[in-house]
């Protein structure tokens, strides 16, 4: 149970796609030590709440609307998560139903980082713009700075 | 005594939603049904356009994106027409693993619909977030077993939302050793789960409904038809997918956008309890010795037992892809040559939700001159009104306004019509004049 697991959530539609562009660039960091679980995931729906059951720490990264400036970067604690009302919901349970389902079920991890970005359009086949590309680099330095902080106070914390 | 009348009228408003829009008029007057329209309008007509002038080798990838639940069912449809317009013989590798990939599907989508969509309304509950809290390890039983069917449908498709994996003539590739042992696995640890599921699904009382109408699905000789076989009605039709036209018409409705079939003018079920209507007696011994325990007589004239015929398709499929695992070897190739020719494919197989039909006119250089796609929602949408009409009838039309908007939504989820206009039914108006 002290599994850290990272997972980048969107579809192949452009903007939307920030959720595994930023699992990519923390791949591509080579920060990420052994012991770390990393997914990307396509609209999960409601089995992204077996994900997070069996892990201590969740960090999970996925698109938004909320008609602020393309790539901003909001991070969600346990707490305020429900604050992330925004997302983006294919089929009718998005990553909000699945979070309040696992609270629910008493299957959320003693941590969970919820970041959403920023996103434009989200067209199929588009590749994501600039902005996200950024963003999604970004956001990859500070999730590795965490895990960073994280693997130096071990076992401690 | 003097009996109240009253006059209520009941609005769905329309919901303009990618996997199904639905809507439901309903006005009682002084105790008669006086307006009854369940109204869907259906993506899949868009498709049929999109589709004119693509090369065949487009298709399986562009059907996949009429539904998000079941893409496997639209390709395998659509692969298994153009292959027996083209002359293409599957390798019995691709065959199997065609069904298994289904499997996949009925799987993550009957799971998803018991225990997301429809078991919530028989436990008073809003939701499955509220349903979790009375019984949380049924919930996540039922998230474990959706899991494990998309995991299955990733195994083909390399992902489970619209996947890429199947080709006309086979797949683009075959999943190696380690993976098939590791599916098998989970699979064979899945049954007791599956099993537990048929006997919790069969304990949830439900309305007493009993109804005649005409059920239709897919019939094989040997098997429980899912992607192989002929079109069978219950009143002892057996036809080709090829003689769908002669035997079932389509029509327009003022009220909607979607089409209306009937079968010789009437009604008809498809889906989950027509198929267990008419192929029970294809289920695996060990499946048919469970549901004797569960005492479901079929077949069954109660609409409300289709939550129960999902929880055993869900076992049947575990089964089959099983046994279809078992003996895995990687093939030669995963896919065969194909040659094109003009001419008219056919073909129909049965998603979670029922038969889905196809039909492709194409020319010589294998591309499409004109489509049609019959989804299952738009052949049960004539059964949901009568059958909403005949259930309130029994229900009581002097309950209260709530308990018959509750009673026409778990009657329309019956039929899993499609996620979003099942979660969002409840966004409705009530006026009393």
């Amino acid at each position: 149970m002290n599994t850290v697991r990272i997972l980048g959530i969107g579809s192949p539609s452009g903007d939307d796609q920030v959720g595994w562009l930023t699992v990519d660039a923390l791949l591509a960091a080579e920060v990420l030590s052994t012991g770390i679980d990393i997914q990307k995931l396509d609209r999960p729906g409601a089995t992204l709440v077996t994900l997070l059951d069996d892990a201590a720490w969740v960090i999970l990264i996925d698109a938004m609307q909320s008609h602020d400036a393309i790539g901003r970067i909001r991070r969600f604690g346990a707490d305020d998560w429900p604050a992330y009302q925004h997302g983006l919901s294919s089929h009718g349970f998005g990553v909000l139903d699945a979070l309040a389902l696992a609270r629910e079920l008493g299957s959320l991890p003693r941590r969970l980082d919820l970041y959403g970005i920023e996103i434009g359009s989200a067209n199929p086949g588009e590749p994501a713009s600039k902005e996200i590309q950024a963003a999604a680099l970004q956001l990859a330095l500070q999730i590795a700075a965490d895990l960073t902080v994280m693997a130096r106070c071990r076992p401690e914390c | 005594m003097t009996e109240q009348k009253r006059t209520v009228s009941i609005h769905v408003p329309v919901l303009t939603r990618v996997e199904g829009e639905g809507a439901l008029d309903l006005r009682i007057d002084n105790g008669e049904i006086i307006e009854l329209r369940l109204r869907i309008f259906e993506p899949p007509r868009y498709f049929e356009k999109f589709l004119e002038g693509r090369h065949y080798t487009e298709i399986p990838d562009m059907v996949a994106r009429i539904c998000g639940i079941c893409p496997v069912a639209y390709q395998v449809t659509a692969a298994q027409a153009l292959e027996k317009l083209f002359g293409v013989e599957l390798d019995p590798w691709a065959r199997d693993m065609r069904r298994v990939f289904y499997c996949g599907e009925w799987i993550q989508s009957h799971s998803l619909h018991i225990h997301l969509l429809a078991a919530p309304d028989f436990f008073g509950c809003n939701s499955a977030i509220e349903l979790a809290r009375i019984a949380p390890d049924e919930v996540r039983r039922g998230l474990r077993i959706q899991a494990l069917g998309n995991e299955l449908m990733e195994l083909f498709g390399a992902r489970s939302v619209h996947p890429v994996g199947l080709r006309v003539g086979g797949f683009h590739g075959a999943p190696a050793l380690p993976k098939i042992r590791e599916i098998r696995d989970k699979l064979r640890a899945a049954l007791p789960e599956a099993e537990a599921l048929i006997r919790w699904a069969a304990s949830i009382a439900v309305p007493q409904d009993d109804q005649d109408f005409i059920s239709v699905a897919m019939q094989h000789p040997t098997d429980y038809a899912i992607e192989t076989g002929a079109i069978g009605v219950s009143d002892g039709l057996r036809i080709e997918a090829d003689a769908f036209d002669a035997h079932f018409a389509e029509r327009h409705e003022p009220h909607s956008t979607a089409l209306f079939c009937t079968y010789q003018q009437q009604p008809y079920l498809v889906g989950p309890l027509a198929r267990l209507n008419l192929n029970h007696a294809r289920l695996p011994e060990r499946i048919k010795a469970l549901l004797a325990e569960t005492g479901l007589v079929l077949p069954s004239r109660n609409l409300f037992h289709s939550l129960v015929a999902r929880a055993v398709e869900i076992l049947l499929a575990l089964h089959e892809a099983l046994r279809l695992l078992d003996g895995y070897r990687l093939p030669d190739s995963p896919s065969v040559p194909v040659i094109t020719r003009a001419g008219i494919a056919y073909g129909c197989t049965e998603a979670p939700r029922g038969l889905l039909w196809h039909r492709y006119e194409m020319d010589a250089a294998g591309c499409v001159v004109n489509a049609r796609i019959v989804p299952p929602t738009s052949q049960n949408q004539g059964r949901i009104e009568e059958d909403l009409r005949l259930s309130l009838l029994n229900f009581g039309l002097d309950q209260p306004d709530d308990a018959l908007r509750l009673h026409c939504e778990q009657v329309i989820r019956n039929y899993d019509p499609c996620i979003s206009c099942a979660t969002h039914f409840l966004r409705m108006r009530v006026e009393r004049t």
